[in-house]
């Protein structure tokens, strides 16, 4: 489960308790930390923790806040600085060099907008989607908070805001989702500054497993691990079955040929082919060529096996564009001396994770710079004028 | 006796407590008077509380929040500062370079550290009370640990040049410390420009409670300095002790205020003491300490020539205006800054300081002027 879903699923439960409870995400981070814009941990006013900000070196100070907060009822914005090596908070010298700005929300359960009753709108539309968390990194001022979920449509769900600013907010969540990254903005008026972090929020990826054996078992244990939602395909049903594959990850006993009947595709859709049987894979690999938007297929197999399902479907009459062949990795995964199922897998998925973040999948001790790259954490800086007369949005970019 | 009024015109000894800073510390007496190291919702609040003054006060002096260290006042932050520092460093050096114009909280310090071992050269001034800055150069040897230099002189309102003092002690290797507690409110002071490594001031300068200070320690500059008192670890060890809540955030609200308001009061007030400098120059026999300098705008010090100071003091009973530093007006030395610009005992214990705030008029300059006026062309026919 991932940890949105596992923050819902504790929020539920308080509320049918009526336990109050508080939200804290990090907003944003400057410089290196463990856990980045966009991590929360749900607190419970026991103290009982769902999620994390931190690899755990915030967590006691955050508790500390979060409670205090809870009791105030007020939203709060704490920054920690692990870059300060006697940080009174912190005490340990983690060496992270990072300022991370947290805010705390103490949710009420009567206000159906409030964080986790949007999450709630997030996860069931299942798309892209972005998510706006209002802050100011001047603490003295008001902290808004999680208000709204913008999707691809601009279709608005939550608190909305006067319309200059609501427009602002859309054209930055449009940016997010064509990027594909989370945007931090810096929205100015005569009258006040306010920040804006705009999450991307992407469904699970899906992997589709082509096969049923004994590795495709061990396959969908590792990907649920990493909250991907699981579909398991073979023609045999004593290998496809719920017997071998946990309840959460969907199970299909179908020929080849009707692979695709029962799966809904989208730009997460990542398919491996693993059936140990060529002419399954082969058959399959037909169906896949043809729907564009796929941005993954591993196939198991040795590279003749691959150059053999080339030359059938050249002699089949297939024309594959370029861009199709490109999404093929053939010999699945990344080289890492993976021998044995499990170690295939994780080849597999590190794969699949570096192929839908578009990045390189070396060491991190080749680069020279950060892990993350600066200017994803920048604020981009939008001015309006507020003169009443002006219509509508006179928003401009100082990048 | 006389009725009338009595003017203050020595805000650079203490201001009142502005009404607004007052109002923003009452809470913390009565219902919010938590321990700041409690771990429950009213320490919580006091902590919350302190951690606000201390980003108040950071913000006032362009410097991170979490290098200050709230103390009683600026005093004992000169203690802690100089004595930790020194306990820290003192393999590195026993070496240690300040002024004769600084003040007592340094100067008396300082005598104490040389009790310990460590060797302090006291750099002399010239008539106008500046430093040169070859003689500093030149005084900084390996074994130089620390330079502490104020950035405003508490008697003359002379202000030493600190970026320069800057560039000399850190090419030579050595560190800097600063008292900054005339400076603070009067002019802004921008740490991160000064670039200094310890500053040590005081909240009852600027229109904030008595009995609260801070030392700052510039922790981009790798500042070693070690505990010297010792209790139950507040202020991450270095002032031991349960915060006094209400001095702080006291501090914090006044901070806050200056950073508003000085910009616009600092002209006001550098014209009424310019005014009051020019009326008073008509007299004979009169001079204005570091005129010729860069100077606090609230500050002027002025010196009669050929008449008892003890008289003129007396006679002024409507102003309050001081000789020397408020520290030690209760002894009759004179006063050992103006001794070290060159004047003679008689000459230092004819001259005073009169220094403006927030609430002087242009109608108590006048009034001064008039007082002073009288009160010294009294004096002079009593001698003729």
């Amino acid at each position: 489960m991932r940890e949105l879903e596992a923050i819902i699923a504790q929020y539920d439960q308080l509320k049918s308790a009526d336990t109050g409870c508080i939200l804290a995400t990090v907003v944003h981070v400057e410089g290196s930390s463990y856990r980045r814009a966009g991590a929360r941990m749900l607190i419970d006013e026991v103290g009982n923790i769902t999620g994390a900000i931190s690899g755990g070196c915030l967590e006691g100070d955050a508790l500390r806040k979060a409670l205090h907060a809870l009791h105030q009822q007020k939203n709060k914005l704490i920054t920690y600085d692990t870059s300060d090596e006697d940080d009174a908070v912190i005490g340990a010298q983690l060496g992270c060099n990072g300022i991370i700005q947290v805010l705390f929300e103490p949710l009420n359960f009567q206000d159906k907008f409030n964080a986790c009753e949007l999450f709630k709108n997030v996860i069931s539309k299942n798309a892209a989607q972005a998510i706006i968390v209002q802050f100011n990194l001047n603490r003295t001022r008001e902290q808004s908070g999680t208000t709204l979920i913008i999707d691809e449509n601009s279709e608005v769900i939550g608190k909305k805001p006067k319309s200059e600013l609501l427009q602002i907010f859309q054209k930055q969540a449009k940016l997010s989702l064509q990027t594909k990254r989370s945007q931090f903005a810096e929205f100015q008026n005569a009258e006040e500054i306010q920040h804006i972090f705009i999450q991307n929020y992407q469904p699970p990826v899906k992997l589709i497993i082509v096969g049923a054996g004994n590795d495709a078992q061990i396959l969908a244990q590792q990907a649920e691990l990493l909250g991907w939602e699981v579909t398991v395909t073979d023609g045999r049903p004593t290998h496809a079955n719920e017997q071998r594959f946990s309840s959460s990850c969907q199970v299909i006993v179908s020929k080849p040929e009707q692979t695709l009947e029962n799966i809904e595709i989208d730009e997460r859709s990542c398919f491996v082919l693993m059936s140990h049987n060529y002419n399954y894979d082969l058959a399959v690999l037909k169906l896949l060529m043809k729907e564009d938007v796929i941005p993954y297929i591993g196939i198991l197999g040795p590279l003749k096996k691959y150059e053999r399902m080339q030359r059938d479907l050249e002699n089949e009459g297939f024309e594959i564009s370029e861009e199709n062949y490109d999404k093929i990795y053939a010999p699945v995964g990344l080289e890492i001396g993976a021998e044995t199922p499990a170690e295939i897998g994780l080849s597999i998925l590190a794969e699949i994770q570096s192929v839908l973040t578009r990045t390189s999948a070396g060491n991190l001790r080749e680069k020279s710079e950060p892990i993350h790259e600066k200017d994803e954490n920048r604020f981009k800086t939008v001015v309006t004028s507020s003169c009443p007369d002006a219509s509508g949005v006179s928003a401009s970019h100082f990048d | 006796m006389s009725l009338k009024k009595k003017i203050y015109l020595d805000f650079n000894a203490t201001t009142p407590v502005d009404n607004r800073v007052l109002e923003t510390m009452l809470p913390y007496f009565t219902e919010n008077f938590g321990n700041a190291s409690s771990d429950h919702v009213f320490g919580w609040d006091a902590n919350e509380a302190v951690e606000f003054a201390r980003e108040q006060i950071g913000n006032l002096i362009n410097a991170k929040a979490t290098g200050i260290t709230f103390t009683s006042g600026a005093t004992e932050a000169a203690n802690l500062a100089l004595f930790g520092f020194c306990k820290a460093n003192s393999s590195k050096g026993n070496h240690i370079i300040s002024c004769e114009t600084e003040h007592k909280a340094v100067l008396d310090t300082l005598k104490a550290l040389e009790q310990q071992g460590f060797k302090v050269t006291y750099l002399e001034v010239d008539a106008e009370g500046n430093i040169d800055l070859k003689e500093l150069e030149k005084a900084i040897t390996s074994e130089t640990i620390l330079v502490s230099l104020m950035l405003a002189n508490n008697e003359t309102g002379l202000i030493h040049p600190m970026q320069e003092i800057e560039k000399i002690v850190h090419s030579k290797g050595s560190r800097l410390m600063s008292d900054i507690t005339q400076a603070v409110g009067k002019i802004p002071v921008d740490l991160k420009e000064l670039n200094l490594d310890i500053a040590i001031f005081s909240s009852h300068k600027l229109y904030g409670p008595k009995g609260v200070g801070a030392f700052y320690i510039n922790k981009k500059n790798n500042i070693e300095i070690d505990p010297t008192v010792f209790g139950g670890g507040q202020e991450k060890g270095f002032r031991p002790g349960t915060l006094n809540v209400p001095g702080i955030v006291g501090f914090g609200k006044a901070t806050e205020l200056a950073k508003a308001e000085m910009e616009e009061g600092s002209i006001r007030i550098s014209k009424l003491r310019n005014g009051l400098e020019k009326q008073l120059a008509e007299l004979e026999e009169f001079q204005i300490n570091s005129k010729n300098s860069n100077r606090l705008p609230n500050t002027t010090n002025i010196s009669f020539q050929n008449i008892d100071g003890n008289l003129i003091l007396r006679k002024l009973s409507n102003l309050a205006i001081s000789r020397g530093s408020a520290c030690t007006s209760n002894t009759i030395n004179p006063s050992h800054v103006l001794k070290a610009m060159g004047l003679n005992d008689e000459l230092a214990l004819a001259s005073f300081r009169l220094s403006l705030g927030r609430n002087t008029t242009q109608k108590d300059i006048d009034f001064a002027v008039e007082e002073i006026k009288s009160c010294v062309n009294q004096l002079k026919k009593v001698e003729v």
